[in-house]
């Protein structure tokens, strides 16, 4: 005979209370954690404010490689001959050959619009995150190419790696009905 | 969907290089953002949970065979990890529901359902969770090959692991230094199919490991297995080696590969008995030394934990590197841009490494707390008449059911010896 066909004995009841008190511990735990349960999915997303384009998003993040890639704010480009976001500092010639890029896989493609006026698109696919061409962009030109997490890639980790790597916390999570944090002219 | 919808634009800065009024009639492209699209609705992920552990229970108290829990546990594998990629897991719920729970922060009924269900099912049915639906779980049941016993006294150890992992974890979710349950998975990289190198290898060496030692982060690592344990431990109906009555032909006994059944012991005889009252006495007065100590350990090691912590990285960083150097880290040049003095991050620094010796000092009471019951535990009068199943070891695997004479599934014949 098994435990529970034998009569119901002091130890049974004791058994069902220690039961009943552990499951209404748990219920209440869970239920009082999420007392102000969040509306909308949360998921991550860089502050291009915040972001000092410390090259972590490249290395940190579990997907190899990074969810992160550079977008460009089309609406805040200057279109520069000399854009600083596409020339390494000591390039000798202003033109598209490989020696004078810095982004390091070629993912910028520069097209001529006007004179003197060139139109940069990231190639996406072969944009790594590493934040170099953000970083002269941003110190030296306008600003309008920044660092985000795509949403095609991310796979919304329970905890960002890349989040509690960066130096300037600058990745917190954000509604999922709004998932990035757009630099753009108003 | 039009791009204006789930965009928000965060700035403006003025220009350094007006943008150009182009004569050849231009027109200035609109980036295009791929939209965040979840595989299902957060409640469905629930459901799935709540039908999955459903089903494992009944695999486990009503078909009591292995072949289906296998079969079932690698369905929960290929789904719960491959396809969900194994986040956010019940597990990992444990550091979120912490921290909604600590800090009074917004938490969605998905995490609270999913940290929750495992534990109601385990109080109900024992370790389902752990024998069939966890992921973590089935990816090493897999790589069992030939269990081997691990001596009394190093898993006596060992079993400390996972409640200083569970303490541990929390403080450093709740104090803001990152998700270390989660940090410490070593399979989600397999998930995931792309992850860096240390944990590819860890995850490696782990399902290695597994091959003689059974299950080895279920049974030394699993933070979340210490509250199923505890669930398990109250269960109504626990796991049951045979459908009928046990009449101990010890034929179960060599197929647990997690050392969880425990054999017929007879009562102590009166000399016995002496000795191990002596023993609980002692004991006894040993559990506040036993607690103190790991309290202390916890508080002397609560200063490291901090480092983890980024206000007690700036400080370190701003103490180690020299003026001329401080360009090479970006903790220092994220700092400066924030306006703050190195006073300010020194004292931010300290307040945070008292936290977390504060923080500490209780996990490593908790920690001794759980030793002294443990020892304690070990001077209990204890008779038992039958082979029954640890009901906090046992994950539910099933392996025993098919070498139990007694089973009442007629494909389940006894293992056929000489």
């Amino acid at each position: 005979m098994r435990e529970w066909e034998q009569e119901t004995t002091r130890r049974h009841v004791l058994a069902w209370l220690l039961r009943a008190g552990a499951g209404a511990a748990v219920t209440a735990f869970a239920a009082k954690a999420a007392q102000r349960p969040t509306a909308d999915r949360m998921v991550w997303q860089i502050d291009p404010r915040a972001c000092i384009q410390c090259g972590r998003c490249e290395t940190e993040c579990v997907l190899h490689p990074s969810a992160v890639k550079c977008v460009h704010g089309y609406s805040m480009c200057g279109y520069c001959k000399l854009c600083f976001g596409y020339f390494k500092s000591d390039a000798a010639r202003l033109d598209e050959a490989a020696e004078n890029q810095i982004c390091p896989t070629g993912a910028i493609i520069r097209t001529f619009i006007e004179d003197p006026y060139f139109e940069y698109h990231i190639d996406e696919p072969l944009c790594t995150g590493c934040g170099l061409c953000v970083k002269g962009c941003t110190h030296f030109g306008n600003g309008s190419l920044y660092l985000q997490i795509r949403h095609d890639r991310c796979v919304n980790c329970n905890t960002c790696r890349i989040a509690e790597a960066c130096p300037a916390q600058a990745i917190s999570r954000v509604p999922a009905s709004s998932p990035y944090l757009l630099k753009e002219r108003l | 969907m039009p791009a204006a919808v789930w965009v928000s634009v965060v700035t403006a800065a003025a220009s350094r290089f007006p943008q150009p009024q182009f004569d050849s009639g231009h027109t200035v492209p609109q980036a295009v953002h791929p939209p965040f699209t979840a595989l299902m609705p957060a409640w469905a992920d629930v459901l799935i949970l709540a039908s999955a552990l459903a089903v494992a229970a009944w695999l486990v108290h009503k078909v009591r065979a292995r072949r289906w829990l296998l079969v079932f546990s690698i369905i929960c594998l290929a789904w719960f990890g491959f396809v969900r990629q194994g986040c956010i897991c019940p597990v990992g719920a444990v550091q979120n529901v912490a921290v909604a729970a600590w800090s009074g922060g917004g938490l969605p009924w998905a995490v609270a359902g999913l940290f929750a269900l495992p534990l109601l099912a385990a109080l109900l049915f024992g370790r389902v969770f752990c024998g069939a639906v966890c992921p973590l779980g089935a990816i090493q049941d897999l790589f069992i090959i030939s269990p081997q016993r691990v001596p009394r006294s190093a898993d006596a150890v060992l079993r400390l692991v996972p409640p200083a992992v569970l303490a541990v974890g929390l403080v450093y979710a709740i104090h803001g230094a990152g998700y270390l349950i989660c940090r410490t998975d070593p399979f989600v990289g397999f998930f995931r199919r792309s992850a860096p190198m240390p944990l590819i290898l860890t995850g490696m060496a782990v399902l290695l490991v597994g091959m003689v030692v059974a299950r080895p982060y279920c049974r030394y690592f699993c933070p979340y297995g210490v509250l199923l344990e505890w669930c398990s431990r109250l269960a109504w109906r626990p796991f049951a080696i045979t459908a009928n009555d046990c009449i101990n032909c010890r034929l179960c006994v060599g197929t647990c590969p997690v050392d969880a059944i425990v054999v017929p012991r007879a009562a102590p005889g009166d000399a016995a008995r002496r000795g191990l009252f002596r023993r609980f006495v002692l004991m006894l007065a040993l559990t506040p030394l036993v607690v103190a100590g790991c309290a202390v350990a916890g508080w002397l090691m609560g200063a490291e934990a901090a480092r983890a912590h980024p206000a007690v990285i700036v400080a370190e960083r701003l103490a180690q590197t020299p003026e001329a150097e401080t360009d090479l880290h970006p903790e220092i040049e994220a700092f400066r841009r924030t306006g703050r003095t190195q006073e300010q991050a020194v004292a931010d620094a300290a307040v945070m490494v008292s936290r977390f010796r504060r923080g500490c000092a209780w996990a490593g009471a908790f920690v001794g707390v759980l030793m002294a019951l443990r020892l304690l535990g070990m001077t209990r009068l204890q008779r038992r008449t039958l082979h029954a199943a640890d009901r906090e070891r046992c994950v539910a695997c099933g392996r025993c059911f098919a070498a139990c004479p007694k089973n009442r599934n007629g494909a389940d014949v006894p293992v056929d010896r000489e």
